[in-house]
This record gives C-alpha cells, structure tokens and sequence, in this order.
C-alpha cells in the first residue's frame, strides 16, 4: 500500500480550525484599520478613475525610483560639474575624524580647467565625437545588411543567426579592450597593403579614408550592430509578402522596392537604432570614459571634473543623435 | 527547343523570382560563412591563443593552430582568477538583480500599457530620457547618493534601484514589457474583469502568461549586462565582491603577484607568455555566457522574431 501523501487528517484540522480564524483575523484588521471602507469607497469610483489609480500603483515602484535614484544623481550632477570643489574632505571633530562629502562654489571652472589646462583631454573628446559620427552610420548600414541577408529563407539559416548574435551576448568593455589591445578586433586580411593600396588608388582621398578605418574597426562594427540587427530582422518579418509581390507585378525592381517599401517601413526603427548605437558606443570604453575614469580616482581632477567631462560625453551623444535623425529626416522626405 | 533548355540552365544558375539559383545561393552562403568568419574571428584567435605555449606565441608562423596543446595556460588562471569561488560570486551577483529587475520591470511594463492615467506621456518620455544619459554621468553621484543610503559594499547597490526600475539600462526592459503587454488583446482582460477578477488575477493569470518570451529576452540580457558590468561593479563593491569582470581588470597585476619569477625572463617573451594566460583567462570568463547561451540560443533567435523589441 502505498503511503498517502496528502493528510487528510491536516486538512480538515485546517479547514475547520484555522481558517476560519484566520479569515476572521483578517477582516478584523481591514475593517477597524479603514482599509474596508476604502477599498469600498474605490469599488464605487468611475472605472476610468479606477485603472487609473490601479495605473499609478502599478508604476510606483517606478516613481519611488525615479526620486532616488533618477532626479537626484543628475541634479546632484549637475551641481558637481558647476562647482569649484566637490569631493571627499577628511574633517577633524575632536577626537574623531571623518570624511564629509561637500560641494563648494558655484562657477563654471572645471570645463575652464578643461578646455584651458588640459588638450590631450579635449582631443579625446574631439576624437570620439569623429568616432561615433563613423561609426553610427557603419554599424545602422551593417546592421540593416546583415537583417536583409538573415531574413532570407535559406536552410542553414538558424545557424548564422545562431552565430551573429554571439557577440550581443559577450559584448563587454573588458572584453573588448583586450581585443583591442592585441589587435585582434581587426582581420588582418581586409587591412593588408593590396586591399589597401587598391582603395587608396580607385576612390577618392578622403572616401578612401573613411572605408579604410571601417576596414579597421571591422569586427567592432559588426559587433556593436547585433540589437540593431534583431531589431531591423523583427521589423523586416513583421512586412507584408503581398506588398511586394504586388510591386513585382508593376515591374518594380528590387532597388526601387527596397527604397519605396522597405525603407519607408524600417524608418521609426531606425531612429530607435540611431539612438541605441550611439547610447550603446558612448558607454563602452571610449576615449572620453577613459578620461572620466582616470579623473575619478587623480587626486588633482577628482568627481567634479569627472563629471563636467560626463555631460560632455552627454551633449556628444545628442549632437550624434540629433545630426543623424535630422539626416534620416531628409532622407525620409526625399523617397517619399 | 533549345531556347528552353537554355533558358532551364539560365534559371537553375540564376533563379528564377523568389526562388534562388545555384549561383545566387552559393553567393549568399559565401557571403554569409564571411561575415560569420569575420564575427568568429577575435574569439577563435583568442581561443587558439590560449592553448598556445610560449614557444608557439613568439613563433609568427604559428597563426592558428598550436603545435602543441598547452593547458598550462587555464591551469594558471584558474589559479590567478581563483576561478571556482569567484564564478560562485559573479552567479550571485549578476542572478539576483536579474529576478528581482525583471519582476518589477514587469510590473512596471504593465502599469504603463494596460492603464491610462493623466502624466503617462510625461513620465514615458522620461523613462526614455534616462536611458539616454550615460552611464558614467549617472554614476558619480550615484556613489555619492548611495554612499548617503548606506548601499555601497553590499548587493544592496544592485538590487534596490532593480527594484525599482532604475538597475542597469531597465528602461530597455520596461519599454520591451510595454510593447509585449500592449499586444495582448484587450478583450481577455476585459472579459475577465466582468467575470469579476481583480486587476491582480487580471496580471498574474491573463497576462503574464502572454509574454512569457518577453521573460525570456529580459532574463537573458539582464543576467548578461550584469555579468559583464565592470566599472560600476568596482566603484559600488569596493572589493567586497570581485566578480570574474573584475577578477580579469586586475588579472596582470595579481599575475604578477603571484608568479614574479616570470619578471627575470626576456621582457617581450614574458609579455607573450602573458598574454596567453591572460587570453585563457578572458576565455573562463565569458565561458559560462557561452554555455547559457547554447542552452537558449533557441528561444533568443525565436523570441527575437516575435516582433516584441520592434516598435509599432
């Protein structure tokens, strides 16, 4: 005989005793605490009035957030890169001694300090703002690529996918500086002197330039674009088949599809990928957040500098954003 | 006759529309084992380099494959990453910030697209806002503010702000629970609102079970971004957790450390020598990334096709 699991025993012992008490307890509680009659009175309130405080209870965990840790770190931010001091000072009460963190004055000296005293640190912005202006366009254009390549229905094609979205998983800041820093981040194949010279002799000066530091950073780019390509894969699946085989019929061809359809569809994504690229680029190691870095921990820079250098980083990545949607903008308008 | 059969051979290479030919695939297949090359390219090298002994790195006609297997490399930095306890630290770490993140980003999500309210457009827009500043903007007085709060050295840094909604890029996840919960069709919950449920019961038995994929995108990521966060992980531990991210930022100095002997040799072959085992040791890093994602590569391409990150 196998042994029962369930005590029948217990249960009954539970239904009869301790629930009830239980149950009892409880509305004790809800109805001398006024809670009852609230939620009564709620019960009685227009729905629309209703969804919206059951809207607002569902977000307050978002809004209590929002007053600690959303508001406050960037007034308190901002406040510490228009100060003349802000920082750790070590005060002396006594017997006892402890650190106080104060902010002092009120001027615009550390972006003085900054674009006065120290030029290596403004080429560092200068160098990033031309980085993230090559890179956005290079990784939105890789990324659309590869979706259009990947929404091909081929067999073998969960493998690729499989394999191109390695890098969403393993993109890290530690990761890449080692690649980086063993050059590994580039395929020496595409960067040797033929392909090089060959470039350098069939385009333009300075459009050779640009292809030829896309060669560089090649992996970094394909690597940087793996949200992007999901995102543009999900957009490209969500598109009418009927759509295109009706343009097909009217003698369209693929170009003028892409541009007339395609393009005009994948548009609102595209802006989410402009902003996502560069939010993506201006968080991982870049020159700027070196520099930020390295002035949080210098004794003679410290968290106030630290910080006006972060809202520049800031501002660059709003002229990027801005400079792009504005283009994809006209662009828009022009096919249209 | 024969301006069918040519055309046959014409359409076999060339494919005729929507159908590709032998060329047409054999291109895309180049094309696409390239780029799949391209991408595979740093970690195979980097793997390759890690099996590599000393002799075989120096070597420039080694490219690829190691004359000779070497595990010496892993075995030193196990030893250097301490890797068994620190994996254990960084599971912790980056697990309970995940759960707790998704949770209220959930709650979150659903709150702004099952509800109308007056201000949602003013606070979506600030959701979104705070996803555009940087990280490291944010990050200086945040260690002031939490220094204040009494969170910094303890999980506390990582999971009060996943509580709320203010954990590493959430907004992502609660704009990708926006979009999910607002494809869920109304009619269910209303349906189930005039059998008399709760907005509760509503949530927990309507709609959770609707976007179970968009658990599954947000856990992935999640668990991912805080396994790979370095800075912030430093600045707000202090130590009191070295997570295998910060275990490999301080990988030379504790090599170093540990085998000094190194220091006598040749200073480029000690510098190779180096870099294998720091090579080996990036590998052990992202080695248990590697195998969550074998495991659920399936469900992250599938629910990546379920048109849930794209916006209307």
């Amino acid at each position: 005989m196998k042994k029962e699991r369930f005590s029948w025993k217990f249960y009954r012992f539970y239904a009869e005793k301790i629930y009830p008490g239980l149950k009892r307890a409880v509305d004790f509680v809800l109805k001398y605490s006024g809670i009852k009659y609230l939620l009564g009175r709620f019960a009685r309130l227009p729905i629309k009035t209703r969804k919206a405080i059951t809207g607002y209870l569902y977000i307050l965990p978002w809004l209590v957030g929002l007053a600690l840790f959303g508001i406050r770190p960037i007034i308190r931010g901002a406040r510490m890169a228009l100060a003349d001091f802000a920082g750790s000072k070590a005060i002396v009460d006594g017997d006892t001694a402890r650190t106080v963190f104060i902010i002092d004055g009120f001027s615009l000296a550390q972006f003085k300090q900054l674009f006065e005293k120290n030029p290596d640190h403004v080429e560092a912005i200068l160098t990033h703002l031309g980085n993230s202006l090559l890179i956005v366009p290079l990784v939105l254009v890789f990324s659309l690529l590869l979706a259009l390549l990947l929404n091909r229905k081929i067999k073998g094609i969960k493998i690729f996918r499989t394999i191109f979205f390695i890098p969403v998983i393993l993109l890290s800041g530690n990761l890449i500086n080692y690649l980086s820093r063993y050059e590994l981040l580039t395929v020496p194949a595409l960067t040797g002197e033929q392909i090089r010279g060959f470039i350098a002799f069939y385009l333009p000066g300075s459009f050779a330039d640009v292809i030829l530091a896309a060669f560089a950073k090649v992996v970094l780019i394909l690597w940087l674009g793996g949200v992007q390509t999901l995102i543009f894969l999900a957009g490209l699946q969500k598109q009418n088949r009927q759509t295109y085989e009706a343009a097909a019929i009217d003698g369209a061809s693929p170009w003028e599809m892409f541009w007339k359809i395609t393009f005009p569809a994948l548009f609102p994504l595209m802006m989410i990928n402009v902003v996502y690229t560069t939010v993506l680029y201006a968080n991982l190691d870049n020159p700027v957040s070196a520099v930020i870095s390295g002035a949080i921990a210098a004794p003679d820079y410290g968290r106030d500098y630290a910080s006006a250098v972060a809202w520049i980083l800031f501002a660059i990545e709003l002229v990027v954003i801005g400079f792009y949607l504005l283009l994809l903008k006209l662009a828009n308008k022009r096919y249209q | 006759m024969k301006k069918e059969r040519k055309q046959n051979i014409k359409k076999l290479l060339w494919g005729s529309r929507g159908e590709g030919g032998i060329v047409r695939l054999t291109a895309m297949y180049a094309l696409l084992a390239g780029i799949s090359f391209i991408f595979l390219y740093p970690l195979l090298q980097m793997i390759a380099n890690s099996f590599m002994s000393l002799e075989d790195l120096i070597d420039p006609t080694v490219i690829w494959l190691p004359s000779k297997l070497v595990f010496g490399n892993y075995q030193k930095a196990i030893e250097v990453l301490n890797y068994w306890k620190v994996l254990r630290v960084s599971i912790t770490v980056a697990l309970w910030p995940t759960i707790i993140g998704v949770a209220s980003s959930a709650v979150i999500g659903y709150g702004f697209a099952r509800h109308d309210f007056p201000g949602k457009k003013v606070w979506l827009f600030i959701l979104v806002a705070v996803f555009l500043l940087p990280t490291l903007l944010m990050s200086i007085p945040t260690y002031v503010i939490y220094n204040e709060l009494k969170m910094l050295e303890s999980l506390k840094a990582y999971i009060y702000p996943a509580l709320t909604g203010f954990g590493l890029r959430q907004s992502v996840f609660i704009l990708i629970f926006y979009q999910f919960f607002r494809m869920v069709p109304s009619e269910l919950c209303e349906s189930a609102e005039v059998d008399g449920a709760n907005s509760a019961q509503v949530f927990f038995k309507i709609a959770i079970p609707m976007v179970i994929p968009a658990f599954i995108i947000c856990v992935l990521y999640s668990f991912v971004w805080y396994w790979n966060e370095t800075t912030l992980a430093i600045t707000y531990f202090k130590g009191k957790y070295t997570t295998l991210q910060i275990a490999l930022s301080q990988f030379e100095s504790i090599y170093r450390h540990l085998f000094p002997s190194g220091n006598i040799g040749l200073g480029s072959a000690n510098e190779m020598f180096n870099q294998g085992v720091l090579f080996a040791g990036t590998t052990l890093s992202i080695l248990p990334l590697i195998i969550l994602y074998i495991f659920t590569q399936r469900w992250f391409v599938e629910s990546a096709d379920r048109a849930g990150i794209a916006g209307e």
